[in-house]
C-alpha cells in the first residue's frame, strides 16, 4: 500500500515536472512573440516619426506626418468608427437571418425552396460585393426604388455575407447528430418543434464563433459602403478630409489605425467567445 | 390480460435488405418482453417500427387501439403516428440527451413543447421522475457533467415524463462501461415493477432472466422462438436460440 503510494507520488512528480517544462517553453515563446511585436510596432512608428538620423554619412529619412492636421481632424474621423460598427452590426444581423434561412432551404426536400436557396447563394457569390453595393445604391433608383445610402449598404453587405455564411450554418445544422432528431421525434415533437427546440439552438452554438469572424471581416468590408457618399463611416470621413486638403496620407493612416484597433479588440472577444463555446455541453 | 401493442405482419426493407419479414407480436399490458438476437437480426428495427422512427414497409402497428397501417401518407397518417408516439417512450443506446438543456429542462421539454403543459406543472412531473431514477439532485447539471449511467437514467426520466403506456428500450446499456450498467438496470427493474409495459432489446441475459415475462428470440427478421425466461434459458429448442444462449454463457463465464 505504502509502496504503491510512493510510486504514484513519484510518477505524479515527473508528470508535473514535464508539464511545467512544457508550460515554461510555451510562456517563453509567447513572451518572445510579444517582444517582437513591440519591436515591429516601434519600427512602424519610427517610419512615420519624421526623425532623421545620420550614421557615418548615411542619411536615414523617415516619413513626416502633418500632426497639426491629424489633431484637427481626429474627432471628425473617429466619429466614423461608431457608424462603421453600427453598419456592421445591422448587416451581420441581416446576414445571420439570411444565412440560416438559406441553410435551412438547402436541407429542404421541396425542390423550389432548395432551388431558391442555391440560386441566391450562387448569384451573390458569383458577383462582386463592390458591384452589389453600387447596384442597390445606383441601379435601383433607375427602377424607381430609392434607398438611403445606409440601407443600400446594409442590404448589400447583409445579402452578400448571408450567402457566404449559409455554409457556416449548414455545417452547424449538420453537426447536430441524427440521434438528437430521433430523440425529439420520439417524445412526439413535430418537425418544426424538432428544428426550433433541438436542432437550430445547437446549430447556432456551433455557428456563433465563426459568425464572430465574419463580423470582423464585415467591419473592414463596410468601408466599401463609403462609395455611396451618403454613409459617413470611417472610410468616407478619411477620404473626405484627406482629399479636401491633400492630406490623404495622414487621413488614411488615421482610418487604418481605427480599423486595426477595432479588429484587435473584436478579435480578442471573439477568441474568448470561441474558447467558451468550445467547452460546450457535448 | 388485454393486449396493448399488436404488431401484425410487419415487413421492413432497407434497399435490398429484407430486415423484418412478416413478423407478428402481441404484447400484453404490463408485460416485460426482452428481445434478443444476433446483431443484424432486426431487433432495433422492430422497436423503431413501433414508434415509426422507421416507417414499416408493410403490416400494421396497433398501440392501445390506435391502428396505423404501413405506407400511409397525409395528415391523417401523421396524426395517427403522432398519437402512437405519445403513447410510447423510447430510450436509446446513445442516450441522446439534449446537450444544450439542463437535466431538468431535458425532462420538462416534452411535456411543455409537445403537450403544451404549464411550466410549473411540467417541473413537478420532471422532479418526480428524476426522483424515480434517483437523480433529483442533478436537476441543474448539464448532460456533459454526467456519467453514462446517469445520462441514461435522465433519458429514462425524460421518456417517463411524457407518461407513456409503453416503454421501448433500444440496447439501453450497450454504450455503458460495465460498472455503470447496474444502476440503469436497477431503474428499469423498478419501472417494470410499477407495471409499465416494456419492450427491451438487450444483451443483458441476467436482466432478461430476472425481469422479463417473456423472451423473444429474433433471427433473420422474424421470431424464431419465444417463451418464459425459464423455458428459453433452460430448455431452448431452436438451434439459433441454443447457439445464442451458449454464446452468452461463454461470454459471462
Amino acid at each position: 500500500m505504502e509502496q504503491s503510494n510512493t510510486k504514484t507520488g513519484q510518477e505524479k512528480g515527473l508528470a508535473d515536472q514535464l508539464y511545467e517544462a512544457q508550460q515554461r517553453k510555451k510562456r517563453a515563446f509567447n513572451t518572445n512573440v510579444a517582444i517582437s511585436w513591440i519591436v515591429l510596432l516601434l519600427f512602424l512608428l519610427y517610419l512615420f516619426s519624421g526623425i532623421s538620423i545620420s550614421i557615418g554619412g548615411i542619411h536615414l529619412k523617415t516619413i513626416k506626418l502633418d500632426t497639426e492636421f491629424i489633431r484637427e481632424n481626429l474627432a471628425f474621423v473617429a466619429s466614423g468608427a461608431g457608424v462603421t460598427i453600427g453598419i456592421s452590426l445591422l448587416s451581420i444581423a441581416l446576414a445571420t437571418i439570411l444565412a440560416l434561412l438559406a441553410a435551412l432551404g438547402r436541407l429542404s426536400k421541396f425542390p423550389p425552396i432548395y432551388a431558391l436557396s442555391t440560386f441566391y447563394v450562387s448569384l451573390i457569390r458569383g458577383t462582386p460585393l463592390y458591384l452589389q453595393i453600387f447596384f442597390f445604391f445606383l441601379a435601383l433608383p433607375q427602377l424607381g426604388i430609392i434607398l438611403p445610402g445606409l440601407w443600400a449598404g446594409v442590404l448589400a453587405l447583409g445579402l452578400n455575407y448571408g450567402a457566404y455564411m449559409s455554409e457556416i450554418f449548414r455545417a452547424g445544422l449538420s453537426s447536430v447528430g441524427k440521434g438528437q432528431r430521433e430523440a425529439a421525434i420520439a417524445i412526439g415533437m413535430t418537425q418544426g418543434q424538432m428544428m426550433g427546440r433541438v436542432v437550430i439552438p445547437q446549430a447556432l452554438r456551433f455557428a456563433i464563433p465563426p459568425t464572430g469572424n465574419e463580423f470582423i471581416a464585415m467591419l473592414k468590408d463596410s468601408a466599401l459602403v463609403s462609395v455611396t457618399g451618403f454613409v459617413h463611416e470611417l472610410m468616407w470621413r478619411a477620404t473626405k478630409v484627406g482629399r479636401a486638403t491633400f492630406h490623404n496620407l495622414e487621413a488614411l493612416i488615421m482610418a487604418a489605425v481605427f480599423y486595426w484597433f477595432m479588429t484587435l479588440i473584436f478579435t480578442y472577444f471573439q477568441g474568448r467567445l470561441e474558447a467558451n463555446m468550445g467547452k460546450g455541453d457535448r | 390480460m388485454s393486449t396493448i401493442v399488436k404488431i401484425s405482419n410487419l415487413d421492413k426493407v432497407f434497399g435490398r435488405l429484407h430486415v423484418l419479414h412478416n413478423l407478428s407480436l402481441d404484447v400484453a399490458r404490463s408485460e416485460v418482453i426482452c428481445i434478443i438476437g444476433r446483431s443484424g437480426s432486426g431487433k432495433s428495427t422492430l422497436l423503431r417500427c413501433i414508434n415509426f422512427l422507421e416507417e414499416p414497409s408493410a403490416g400494421t402497428i396497433e398501440v392501445e387501439g390506435i391502428v396505423v397501417n404501413a405506407g400511409g401518407k397525409g395528415k391523417e397518417h401523421r396524426d395517427l403516428v403522432h398519437a402512437i408516439r405519445l403513447k410510447t417512450g423510447m430510450v436509446f443506446q446513445e442516450f441522446n440527451l439534449f446537450p444544450h438543456m439542463s437535466v431538468l429542462e431535458n425532462v420538462t421539454e416534452g411535456p411543455i413543447t409537445v403537450k403544451g403543459m404549464h411550466k410549473k406543472e411540467a417541473i413537478e412531473i420532471a422532479e418526480m421522475n428524476l426522483e424515480r431514477v434517483g437523480l433529483d439532485e442533478k436537476r441543474d447539471e448539464y448532460p456533459n457533467r454526467l456519467s453514462g449511467g446517469q445520462k441514461q437514467r435522465v433519458a429514462i426520466a425524460r421518456a417517463l415524463a411524457m407518461e407513456p403506456r409503453v416503454m421501448l428500450f433500444d440496447e439501453p446499456t450497450s454504450a455503458l462501461d460495465p460498472e455503470l450498467i447496474g444502476e440503469v438496470l436497477t431503474v428499469m427493474k423498478k419501472v417494470a415493477k410499477e407495471g409499465m409495459t416494456m419492450l427491451v432489446v438487450t444483451h443483458e441475459m441476467g436482466f432478461a432472466r430476472e425481469v422479463a415475462d417473456r423472451v423473444v428470440i429474433l433471427g433473420e427478421g422474424n421470431i424464431v422462438e419465444q417463451g418464459s425466461p425459464s423455458e428459453i434459458f433452460s430448455n431452448p429448442k431452436h438451434p439459433q436460440t441454443k447457439a445464442l444462449i451458449e454464446r452468452y454463457r461463454t461470454a459471462e463465464s
